[in-house]
């Protein structure tokens, strides 16, 4: 129990209006003006238009800001609760994917129920988040940092990547199991298990990239290594970006005139590449203020993850911050060629509603974590229960 | 709420151990976050340049615009080749594009045979990506307007405006100034040889260059320089935008204008008529060119659309052979036009031109009879009558007497047996022989010698002895000159730059009064009422009068002297017909020579009549000969004698009599 003003009173803290006080609205600022930048790129990547990208853009943001708000009032105890059954359901989709799910460009990702079309992998990087918490909510530090217990948790991850790398969608695949890698990490795991887990990852990446992968996502990796060796084939997307940012210079060639994207020389200018337009445009001056408010939501979020009191409230914020600061780097790295082109947009910035809604759920539970910092998370009965 | 079973220890090792890993965490997302930011200050700050660079060969392409073809004006300004607008389809082959399918499009909106189809899906298919290839050219007004409404739809189509060659007299300068024709891949095989990097231009679909003549020698001059059309394209190459700004202008080619006079070479091709032959015209003090024309010739407009095969098996089989620049390449023997040049040898030779020869019509010589054309002879004759009379005994004698070599060199100075530089290729300097040339071109040392038996024949200008007609009518402008060893001029000027006169040159090395013994010849066969062309040579310009040498040069031996002409002859084997001629006689201002091929006649009767209406249209052009035709007549003295007689100068003649203001005649188009 704590000790502060008047809201010290029994119950006082679960009234509405004063959960709502105790959001972080300068962090909800912060990201409207992220999507607000996205938006506005998307207007003028469309030549000055507010179809066929930046009015879904904006609606969208507006409804899931909404939902973000709504889930910041939901009671922690009840994430609690549901992260189980979040996860199992997220489970069983994207077994439902493989079985039933419809096929687009090359890679079974979309699940239609009724008019809801959409991709459960986006489920389960909040369900990971949520299982892998409440999973170490009741695991003592000394069972987190190395114990027979942690195959519980390296199930949770593989389980859901295996599935998702076999749609395929390496990139959603890598960042389910980066997240969880991250929870784990948070969570206390021994550094010497850390050190084997890097040798036997970076051991086990070769074969993986010379027989398991497709033909595309290891050309994607070559060409990567060597982006100029296919200038109008695959390193097409690659230099593009570069000659984009670069062209862009100190303070851009200002709004709407950035050719690169305008002439279409930029893939994919409004989703993932939507950093690359921004850079045109606004120079190194529009893309440090960028990385700087992405900086600031991370480093909030990982604040509002460490005052809260609850171990569950704490790992679900962070493995929520750790998806979204993977997202931001491996989108970023991306773009400005130093990683391989794997389809990480960068979040609330560019086009894209499964994405935003993933990232907006994910805050919703940042902010509910925020709300309910001072309520008890019971330690239930055992680790998995 | 909370249950007791909570071990405080255990919870603060846990949020200790997070907070540490936190901080980890929020570490790492820094340094990331850092490192994006140092590759943002290399990509932008560092390298910025070089990606605005990139950007803008991605944003931007140049065009080539090609220039406008300089003009070809004759000496007055009048056009004799220039450009006409020509409206081109063109289709570059772009990604993943149905060749086939827009060819099948294009056929609906433009006649395509299915020859030309296969021919062209070829084409498309083999030209590299986005090199456009040029599918028809020469559309109509209404062909253009349906392609250009439909290209947006067709990828790869375009229609555009560019310009074509265009010669308004069709054939009449066709050798001269030749014509232009599409590159092809010697064109750039030979640029590629001769070490410089071939023209973009050379590239540029429908492009052409010059072939022949005036167009192939001032090639590089009259093609100017290409421009560039500044374009904005988006990654599938479809133009954006245009930036008039960034463009670069295209220099025009230079004007080149020459000494010919489009008047005189119509009026020369009309009186040509089937004829096969040349005439060339000189100014006899500047030694400007004013006609040189060769028949039948060539519709130079054909040659730039491109002929068909049976076209040209056409033109290149006729036994006239319009292809071959007579005026320049076709060389033969001068016959009886080389008379003066051997009496300018006679007597330079010491010969004394009042010992007279006697002509029986044949000399007996070696162990064979010298016909003289004339059967009964001419009887005694002094050079000036042999001149007059073109009598053939006395000039077998005299180049006997005199030898080869002298002749020979008095042939050069005249200017036989040498190319003039007068801008074009395709001269053939034809043959003056003597004892030198004997050595040289035979192997066998019994033939290296001269046979005294080759005199006579040279004396009349047959045997080993060939020019041609500009190598006459130069010869002939040098001896009415009189005084200059006149070069001819073809190339007025290039972009407005005067190229040398033809006067510019040293002496001739003879004597006044031997050219005058040689001159008062030549006056004498046209103005002699017992001369050889007397008929044939009369102006009817009053006191303007024309002074000539004709010359009949046998193809082939004859039996008989009377088969030569006869109309029975096959064309072939026909004798040539030559005049030489200048004028006016006191003052000469123009000199020429006629050449007809297998005329079969006599070189007065063929020739002469022509070159006496070509002599007057250069005359009536002439300022100051109007003038002094035009000039009232003078005051005559008051004289009774005179008065009586009725004051008429001029000869009295058969032909037409002098106008007072004879028309000029009119420009063929």
């Amino acid at each position: 129990m704590t000790l502060s003003g008047g809201l010290t009173r029994p119950g006082e803290r679960d009234r509405l209006i004063v959960k709502f006080t105790e959001i972080d609205w300068t962090f909800c600022l912060i990201l409207c003006l992220i999507a607000g930048a996205g938006g506005m790129m998307m207007f003028s990547a469309a030549e000055s238009s507010w179809m066929p990208w930046a009015a879904p853009h904006f609606i969208r943001f507006g409804v899931f800001f909404v939902m973000m708000i709504v889930l910041a009032m939901v009671d922690l105890r009840v994430w609690f609760a549901a992260a189980y059954p979040i996860y199992a359901v997220a489970l069983l989709l994207l077994v439902g994917v493989e079985l039933v799910g419809d096929a687009a460009k090359g890679a079974q990702r979309w699940l239609e129920l009724g008019p809801v079309r959409f991709q459960p992998s986006e489920v389960m990087k909040v369900g990971i988040v949520l299982a892998l918490a409440r999973f170490y909510h009741g695991l003592s530090a000394d069972n987190a940092r190395m114990s027979w217990w942690l195959l519980a948790p390296l199930l949770l991850i593989g389980a859901p990547t295996l599935l998702v790398a076999h749609q395929p969608d390496l990139g959603t695949a890598i960042l389910i199991a980066a997240t969880g890698l991250a929870i784990m990490m948070l969570a206390g795991l021994s550094w010497r298990l850390i050190g084997a887990g890097v040798v036997l990852g970076v051991g086990a990446a070769i074969p993986f990239v010379m027989f398991v992968l497709h033909d595309y996502q290891r050309q994607r990796i070559l060409t990567f290594l060597d982006p100029e060796s296919d200038p109008k084939g695959t390193g097409y997307h690659i230099l593009q970006s570069k000659i984009a940012l670069g062209a862009g210079g100190l303070l851009g060639k200002g709004y709407g005139l950035g050719s690169q994207s305008q002439l279409d020389f930029l893939p994919e200018k409004h989703t993932d590449f939507m950093f690359a337009t921004l850079a045109e445009e606004f120079g190194f001056a529009g893309c440090f203020s960028i990385l700087f408010l992405y900086g600031a939501i991370i480093f909030m979020a990982l604040r509002t993850a460490s005052v809260s009191h609850s171990h569950f409230g704490r790992l679900s914020a962070a493995g929520v911050t750790a998806t979204f600061a993977l997202y931001v780097l491996i989108n970023g790295a991306m773009v400005m060629g130093l990683a391989p082109v794997v389809g990480v947009p960068m979040p609330l910035l560019s086009y894209g509603g499964t994405v935003m809604l993933t990232v907006m759920i994910g805050f919703g539970l940042v902010q509910s974590v925020r709300v309910h910092r001072y309520s008890e998370v019971t330690s239930g009965r055992g680790a998995l229960m | 709420m909370s249950e007791p079973t909570i071990f405080f220890s255990e919870v603060n090792e846990k949020q200790g151990a997070f907070t540490r890993r936190a901080f980890l965490m929020g570490g790492l997302t820094g340094a990331g976050l850092l490192a994006l930011t140092g590759r943002l200050i290399h990509l932008q700050l560092v390298e910025a340049q070089r990606y605005e660079k990139l950007a803008q060969s991605n944003q931007f392409n140049f065009r080539l615009v090609p220039p406008p073809r300089g003009l070809i004006l004759d000496r007055n300004g009048v056009t004799l080749a220039s450009n006409r607008p020509n409206f081109r389809l063109l289709v570059s082959r772009e990604a993943n594009m149905d060749v086939e399918q827009t060819v099948a499009d294009l056929a609906t909106l433009v006649a395509i045979d299915d020859k030309k189809r296969e021919r062209l899906i070829r084409d498309i298919k083999r030209a590299p990506k986005k090199a456009p290839v040029q599918v028809m050219e020469d559309m109509s007004w209404e062909e253009f307007s349906r392609i250009n409404v439909r290209a947006p739809e067709l990828a790869g189509v375009t229609a555009d405006m560019g310009e074509v060659r265009v010669y308004p007299y069709g054939g009449a300068f066709a050798h001269v100034i030749g014509y232009v024709a599409r590159v092809n891949d010697k064109d750039i095989e030979a640029a590629r040889k001769a070490g410089i990097s071939p023209d973009p231009l050379l590239y540029n679909p429908g492009f052409r260059i010059g072939r022949q003549g005036v167009e192939k020698a001032l090639d590089v001059e009259l093609r100017g320089k290409a421009g560039a059309q500044k374009q904005e394209v988006d990654s599938q190459g479809r133009v954006v935008r245009q930036d008039p700004g960034g463009d670069i202008p295209a220099t025009p080619g230079k004007e080149v204008r020459l000494t010919l006079d489009a008047d005189i070479q119509n009026r020369a091709l009309e009186v040509m008529g089937e004829e096969s032959g040349a005439i060339v015209l000189m100014d006899c003090r500047t030694g400007d060119l004013l006609c040189m024309a060769s028949t039948p010739s060539f519709d130079a407009n054909r040659f730039v659309k491109g002929l068909s095969g049976p076209e040209y098996r056409a033109l290149a089989g006729y036994e006239r052979k319009p292809l071959l620049d007579k005026a320049l390449y076709g060389t033969y023997a001068p016959g009886s036009t080389f008379k003066p040049t051997v009496a300018l040898a006679a007597l330079e030779a010491g010969v004394d031109p009042d010992t007279r020869v006697v002509c029986t019509g044949g000399w007996f010589f070696g162990n064979r009879t010298f016909h003289c054309w004339k059967p009964g002879g001419h009887g005694s004759q002094s050079m000036h009558e042999a001149i007059k009379n073109s009598c053939d005994v006395y000039f077998y004698q005299t180049a006997l007497k005199i030898g080869p070599d002298i002749i020979a060199r008095t042939a050069r100075s005249m200017g036989f047996g040498q190319v003039f530089d007068i801008g074009i290729p395709g001269q053939k300097k034809g043959l003056v022989p003597d004892r030198a040339w004997k050595k040289r071109a035979f192997k066998d040392p019994r033939n290296q010698v001269w046979f005294p038996g080759e005199s006579p024949s040279y004396g009349i200008g047959q045997g080993a002895l060939t020019v041609n007609a500009l190598q006459l009518a130069v010869m002939t402008s040098r001896l009415a000159n009189g005084r200059k060893a006149l070069n001819p001029r073809l190339i007025k000027s290039v972009g407005g730059i005067d190229r040398p006169h033809g006067d510019a040159v040293p002496d001739l090395p003879f004597s006044q009064e031997f050219l005058d013994i040689v001159r008062g010849g030549m006056i004498a066969v046209a103005n002699d009422p017992t001369g050889g062309a007397y008929r044939q040579s009369q102006l009817g310009l009053g006191d303007i009068l024309m002074a000539g040498k004709t010359g009949t040069a046998q193809v082939r031996s004859y039996d008989k002297a009377a088969s030569r002409k006869s109309a029975s002859v096959r064309w072939g084997l026909k004798d040539h017909n030559l005049y030489i001629a200048f004028a006016p006689i006191d003052a000469p201002r123009y000199a020429m020579s006629v050449l007809i091929e297998h005329g079969g006649l006599a070189g007065a009767t063929a020739a002469a009549p022509r070159a006496r209406e070509v002599m007057r249209v250069a005359l009536l052009k002439d300022p100051e000969i109007r003038a002094r035709i035009e000039k009232p007549l003078p005051m005559p003295e008051l004289d009774e004698a005179s008065l009586a007689e009725g004051a008429a100068p001029g000869p009295a003649v058969d032909g037409p009599p002098p106008p007072a203001a004879p028309p000029t005649p009119e420009p063929r188009p």
